[in-house]
């Protein structure tokens, strides 16, 4: 009640006219009533009650707020926040030298970059998240959905049929292995058919398209609640031709870059981003750095750069808030994202400690 | 654009005409406060403005990835690719070209890049059924003369180098009237044939592969060192361009590309080992920018094999060449040989 004037969602000239008139806090708005306010300010008595409702509801929405204690500011304890990350899932990527360095997979709640040089491998790891993020609870995963936007026409439904097969495949032996009831019963519906219903695939073709699928984002979420993750393969492309002012793009980066954050957290889901390599020429060399310039750089909490030691494919961690950067190999298989080797027998126990929620896997025959 | 058919607030609606609002757009462009302080409504009207306009651009945009799989529509699916001609390279290729995106051809001078070329152009008239797309070609020379010598050997084998499709339908196809062949030596003339003649011929639906031979040589001589940035905003913009077709059209866009030998192998980014070549390091021309636009790239080499070798080599005198999958999204890196002869490329089990 005691909101001041310049904080209501009314129109700036509105607002300016009330300043001007005296007007401090919503009470005194509430008090003068529809005649007295246009009388003050000289609007109509129409535009004066339509401002006194919108008044009413946002006092309405600040008392139900301050007495829930829950919505857009609320306060908690440091500790509350670290057990709610700490139980907070991942999405596994299936190669587990990557799944460590990230601390456990793909964090739900935060933006992911991965940038590399065409053919490294960007898309193949997009689309076996796509498929991870639908492994049931009961085999570590977070059971959820995937939306996929893609700017480039690089996702090819034929690959992300023989990634999601050989997922199945490999829960079904877990499946055999452990002879659990829950096991069997999730298989029931974790089937090819399945997994490919649930990935929503957008196709945008410039990034107006973009900007508008991203507005409609947070609608599609709350519709579909299941969705756990939101690819954008290639959000470089069609930010990197096209413009004549830079500055532009990179308030609409930015603008975007909130709205991911926003959904991100929202909805509880991870937002994974793709980026390509441009090269910066230095003094005395040049070097291969992520597009999009410094700025974006700050969007995504982790970054991810892909690239090639002769024929071997290494994937180093850049930037994140709680792992320190290293670099690990991977390969990508007819199966999809996997290891260089198999790995070890040591890596399940411990996994096994870090995330309670999972059970440990036993050794994949290879 | 008018405002009044989209299902809007009449006070938003007299509100973008008054501040002249003239497309979606432009609506986008803006951030929520220019907009609001622009159109002089308050953030509920505007996130409703937001909304509507986004829902309108992005009506029926979603499929699930099972709808992707099961289409085998002509027209729509994603499982649509446009065969070589030869069952051995298809196969490399799990069908054939993509037909959506812009698919790249590298390789060292006669390794066989134009004689797969103009296979493509000929495969593309073929009926659906027989791995084509029922229509032409366009082929956009950029430095040597047109090849109508080879073409015509070409079309007159067709019946030998296709065993597989039924004799009378390769008499009724009219191979060289729906060929059409561009000149476009330099930067300018290149655009003007993409955003005029191209899009022509596209819209009518008289082609449906686009082949440029070669992009390399529009970019080799008019820039030097110093120009790297706008050599760049070039690929780019032409890049894009040729995107938006293929995708807009659904056809394929083959674009053939140099290769230099780099000597200091730790400069690269990425290179290539190709099978049989050993000790050198060839990568295509161009660089990172117009790696960056490429869907498929594809690289050809010539290989020169010792007169015993075993296996089905011994059968072929000349040298055998190599077709390698460098990158694609649906497709390991692999390769597979083939040679080149009187009536085309065949490829070698």
């Amino acid at each position: 009640m005691q909101r001041e004037v310049g904080t209501l969602p009314l129109a700036p000239a509105l607002r300016a006219r009330l300043s001007a008139a005296g007007f401090q806090t919503a009470q005194e708005l509430l008090d003068t009533g529809p005649c007295g306010l246009s009388k003050e300010i000289g609007i109509s008595r129409e535009e004066a009650l339509e401002a006194l409702q919108v008044v009413r509801q946002e006092c309405h929405g600040d008392a139900a707020r301050t007495a829930g204690g829950s919505g857009a500011t609320r306060k908690c304890t440091a500790l509350e926040l670290l057990e709610e990350e700490q139980s907070q899932g991942f999405i596994i990527t299936f190669c587990s030298a990557l799944d460590n360095i990230l601390g456990g997979g793909v964090q739900l709640t935060k933006i992911t970059e991965i940038c590399g040089a065409p053919g490294v491998g960007k898309t193949q790891l997009c689309m076996q998240l796509a498929v991870d993020v639908q492994i049931p609870e009961c085999f570590g995963g977070v059971a959820g959905e995937a939306v996929f936007i893609d700017t480039e026409g690089s996702f090819m439904v034929d690959r992300v049929v023989d990634i999601a097969a050989a997922c199945v495949q490999h829960c079904h032996l877990i499946a055999e292995a452990q002879q659990e009831e829950d096991h069997r019963e999730a298989l029931e519906t974790f089937s090819l058919e399945n997994i490919l219903s649930h990935i929503y695939y957008f196709r945008c073709r410039d990034y107006t398209e973009l900007l508008a699928q991203v507005y409609l984002l947070p609608e599609f979420l709350s519709e579909h609640s299941k969705v756990r993750l939101v690819v954008i393969d290639g959000i470089a492309f069609p930010f990197r031709h096209d413009f004549e002012d830079l500055s532009l793009r990179t308030r609409l980066l930015n603008g975007l870059a909130q709205q991911l954050i926003i959904i991100a957290n929202d909805h509880k889901s991870a937002v994974v981003l793709t980026n390509q390599m441009t090269t910066r020429i230095g003094q005395s060399q040049s070097t291969l750095v992520p597009a999009l310039g410094e700025s974006w750089g700050h969007a995504a909490t982790v970054r991810l750069i892909f690239h090639w030691d002769n024929s071997q494919r290494l994937a180093t961690l850049y930037k994140s808030p709680s792992q320190k950067e290293s670099t690990i190999a991977y390969h990508i298989t007819s199966h999809g994202f996997r290891d260089v080797q198999p790995p070890a027998v040591t890596h399940s126990t411990e996994r096994a400690e870090l995330n309670p929620r999972k059970r440990p896997r036993p050794e994949e025959e290879k | 654009m008018d405002w009044d058919q989209f299902d809007l607030n009449p006070r938003t609606i007299a509100a973008l005409k008054k501040a002249d609002i003239k497309s979606v757009k432009e609506i986008l462009n803006l951030s929520g406060a220019d907009l609001q302080r622009l159109m002089k409504l308050s953030s509920a009207d505007i996130q409703c403005l937001l909304k509507t306009v986004s829902h309108t651009l992005r009506r029926n945009s979603m499929l699930t990835a099972l709808q992707l799989y099961q289409d085998k529509d002509h027209f729509t699916s994603q499982h649509q690719k446009l065969s070589l001609g030869c069952s051995v390279l298809d196969n490399l290729l799990k069908g054939g070209i993509p037909v959506v995106g812009i698919t790249e051809l590298a390789g060292e001078s006669s390794a066989g890049k134009t004689q797969i070329s103009l296979q493509l152009c000929l495969c593309v008239q073929y009926p659906y059924k027989y791995g084509g797309l029922e229509s032409g070609a366009v082929y956009i020379c950029t430095e040597d003369v047109f090849p109508s010598k080879r073409l015509q050997q070409l079309i007159d084998q067709q019946h030998k180098l296709r065993a597989d499709v039924p004799a009378e339908i390769i008499q009724k196809i009219r191979f060289g009237n729906s060929i059409f062949v561009e000149r476009a030596a330099d930067l300018d003339s290149f655009q003007q044939c993409i955003t005029r003649r191209l899009s022509l011929l596209l819209a009518r639906g008289m082609v449906r592969l686009v082949v440029i031979d070669s992009i390399a040589a529009l970019f080799r001589c008019e820039f030097g060192p110093a120009e790297s940035a706008l050599k760049a905003r070039y690929l780019q913009t032409f890049g894009a361009q040729l995107h938006s077709l293929s995708t807009k059209f659904r056809t394929p866009i083959m674009c053939i590309n140099q290769s230099v030998t780099m000597a200091n192998s730790a400069a690269l980014s990425h290179s290539v080992v190709t099978p049989g070549v050993v000790g050198s390091r060839v990568t295509p021309a161009l660089g990172i920018t117009w790696s960056n636009q490429l869907l498929m790239r594809l690289m050809v080499s010539r290989i020169s094999l010792p007169r015993h070798s075993p296996g089905a080599a011994s059968h072929y005198t000349g040298s055998m060449r190599t077709l390698s999958v460098v990158f694609a999204p649906h497709l390991p890196p692999s390769f597979c040989y083939y040679t080149v002869q009187l009536e085309g490329v065949k490829g070698i089990r």
